[in-house]
């Protein structure tokens, strides 16, 4: 790549803004990732009797498989999420980017 | 190139097949063995296909790039799902129930991990692996000997545990000897990976990925029609004839026994995926950052989708294995231990299950999928192997940048060929090892070597080539030695009396210590070096968010 190619991207208007959306939106997923998971392990480690503790009277199926099956769908929304997000937002700013640089 | 792989399929099977067959006083299982035939002969045609589509070094490592992120979603997905981790995972839910659903939870978390911190920056700064990555602004021969060290000690250990887990299942699936299944198994992969790279073995992951998929959830359809569709009433099933009886909803003795281990293990299933060289790989055959991030939402669909179908599975044996006595090593008044007596380990009880609601066919389909996806898997380690060789140590290390395209991939078929035999004698030597710790080990060593220095390199600008070899040499020692000095090591493999590591899962020390290491030794790094890496890492943003530069744009 050449530098005047860098020079000419680091100079653009949109591209601050893109990279600092970018970044945010990344540690903004990865840390309600980490909040997710993270409750899900400690809360088994540390209260395995809340999970312990069938559904309703009726039920056989635990608090605890029934949260884990929510935990990992929210694994895939998650990234569905930030696949519409980057999509809808960043896509665009890019697309604008690299038609400008080349 | 034609009449070799039908030659190589001839004889494979016709020639071979009967002989080993005869030996083992099992009866074969003939509608697995002809399912499988049929995927060989299916796979065998598209490695001619793509044999004649592999002329370039990009072409055998990276299909040339012209992989959908839809295809290549399925293909990480194809490669994620071993047969260890879906046997495995349904044999953990048949023993213990809910832990085994802690483990797919974890396995499926590091697919976030994967996309919000390197999926689509991975894409724009590599051309074969990630090592590519990692070397963008650092010195390139520590960090590739780096990379290559923690790489080819990861697909070892994923190799053995694949073949001698696998040599086994196919010794009980179609009663054919040991040694027999792990040559048949070595010697397909190199015919796939040989012949027709990165194009031939997404297509083989592809087909395979389908074929799983499908089978599962008609396994599972199976399972939930046996409870009139209410997962509840399955559960409520197991619950009563499984002997750890309510137990089995929570998270259980392992789990509440020692919660650093079980978070310890929950960190290194999380950010392990994002440091395995195989899947990191399949990241450079999509086009661009954009088919990237589709191919992390169609893998991680899939992947959460098919830990789903496990589950039931798991929990549906339990209800309905012990209704079947024939499936259990039983005493002379008839009696069973439901873990203990299950022919051929906990692991079978899947296959067990398909016999047991779908009859011969259905056992038969299982069968023959579990046998495809060993072979793909071996064929995605065995490529990403000989990458870390061909392109890591030869290309970059030996010849520093001075060898020519031809040089690279004939030092890349030999690698392949090596590898295959080398898979196939350390199947042999570890036939009667414990291997049950290797996976979890390669995980660890991802998670502490290659994901730690991935991230910062690209992600920090403070770092520098010296702290992420130290680092990353750092993660890597500390996260092996604590493996091996653990129980799972030292005392189930040594035999010694007391671990010296109190408790085996090394993610939670190993981890944060490489990033430490790799901040520390970073930022007090005065040299000039330092200095131009720093300076560099305008140039790689630039690059890793707007892909103004990256290879591979196009299929040709």
């Amino acid at each position: 790549m050449q530098k005047d190619v860098v020079e000419q991207v680091l100079n653009h208007p949109k591209y601050a803004a893109l990279v600092k959306g970018r970044t945010r939106a990344s540690m903004i997923f990865f840390s309600l990732t980490l909040v997710i998971y993270a409750g899900f392990i400690l809360t088994m480690a540390y209260l395995p009797d809340v999970f312990a503790r069938p559904l309703g009277p009726d039920w056989t199926m635990s608090v605890g498989l029934c949260v884990g099956l929510l935990v990992a769908c929210s694994a895939v929304i998650l990234i569905a999420l930030y696949v519409y997000f980057s999509n809808k937002w960043f896509d665009p700013l890019l697309a604008e980017i690299v038609r400008d640089v080349q | 190139m034609r009449t070799i792989s039908k030659l190589m399929s001839a004889a494979l099977l016709a020639v071979a097949a009967p002989a080993a067959f005869a030996e083992t006083g099992h009866g074969a299982n003939t509608e697995a063995i002809i399912m499988f035939l049929l995927f060989i002969a299916g796979t065998m045609g598209i490695t001619w296909w793509a044999a004649r589509r592999t002329q370039t070094t990009s072409d055998f490592y990276t299909a040339g790039g012209g992989i959908s992120g839809f295809q290549n979603g399925l293909a990480i997905a194809g490669d994620y799902i071993s047969a260890a981790s879906f046997l495995g995972i349904a044999g953990m839910v048949y023993v213990s129930g809910y832990y085994g659903v802690i483990y797919a939870i974890g396995f499926l978390f590091g697919w976030p991990v994967v996309m919000f911190l390197v999926a689509e920056r991975l894409r724009n700064l590599g051309r074969y692996n990630f090592a590519d990555v990692t070397a963008f602004r650092l010195e390139q021969t520590p960090v590739r000997i780096l990379a290559a060290s923690a790489s080819l000690l990861i697909i070892a250990l994923y190799l053995i545990a694949q073949m001698v887990g696998a040599g086994k299942l196919i010794v009980l699936l179609f009663g054919i000897e040991y040694k027999f299944a792990v040559v048949i198994i070595g010697a397909l992969m190199m015919v796939y990976v040989f012949f027709g790279g990165m194009t031939a073995t997404t297509w083989v992951q592809i087909i395979k990925a389908v074929l799983m998929l499908s089978g599962g959830t008609l396994l599972s359809v199976l399972v939930l029609y046996a409870f009139n569709f209410s997962p509840d009433a399955m559960l409520a099933e197991a619950v009563t004839v499984h002997p750890y009886e309510a137990e089995l909803m929570s998270p259980g003795e392992a789990v509440t026994s020692n919660p650093l281990n079980a978070l310890s293990l929950g960190l290194a299933l999380a950010f392990g995926t994002a440091g395995l060289p195989h899947i990191l790989m399949r990241f450079f055959t999509v086009s661009s950052a954009q088919e990237a991030r589709k191919s992390v939402i169609w893998a991680s669909s899939f992947i959460g989708y098919f830990y789903i179908l496990t589950f039931i599975i798991g929990f549906g044996a339990i209800a309905l294995l012990v209704r079947n006595p024939e499936f259990f090593h039983t005493g002379p008044d008839g009696s069973f231990n439901m873990l203990s007596d299950l022919i051929g380990g906990t692991n079978m009880a899947a296959v067990h299950l398909s016999n047991a609601v779908g009859g011969s066919l259905l056992l038969g389909f299982l069968a023959a999928v579990t046998f495809a996806t060993i072979v793909a898997v071996v064929a995605g380690l065995a490529l990403a192997g000989a990458a870390s060789i061909s392109h890591d140590l030869y290309a970059n290390v030996i010849a520093r940048g001075r060898s020519t395209e031809k040089q690279e991939m004939r030092i890349s078929k030999i690698s392949i060929l090596v590898l295959g035999v080398l898979s196939i004698l350390l199947g042999i030597i570890f036939e009667d090892q414990n291997v049950a710790f290797m996976v979890g080990l390669a995980f660890a060593i991802a998670a502490s070597a290659n994901f730690p220095v991935l991230v910062l390199s690209i992600s920090w600008r403070g770092c520098t080539t010296r702290g992420a070899v130290l680092g990353g040499f750092i993660g890597l020692v500390v996260a092996t030695l604590w493996v091996v000095l653990s129980k799972t090591v030292w005392v189930d493999v040594f035999g010694n009396a007391e671990p010296i590591i109190p408790f085996p899962n090394p993610g939670i020390v190993s981890i944060p210590l490489a990033f430490i290491a790799i901040w520390f030794f970073s930022i007090t790094d005065r040299t000039a070096r330092a200095d131009r890496e720093r300076a560099a890492f305008e140039a790689l943003t630039v690059r890793s968010q707007t892909g103004i530069g990256r290879s591979g744009a196009v299929a040709h």
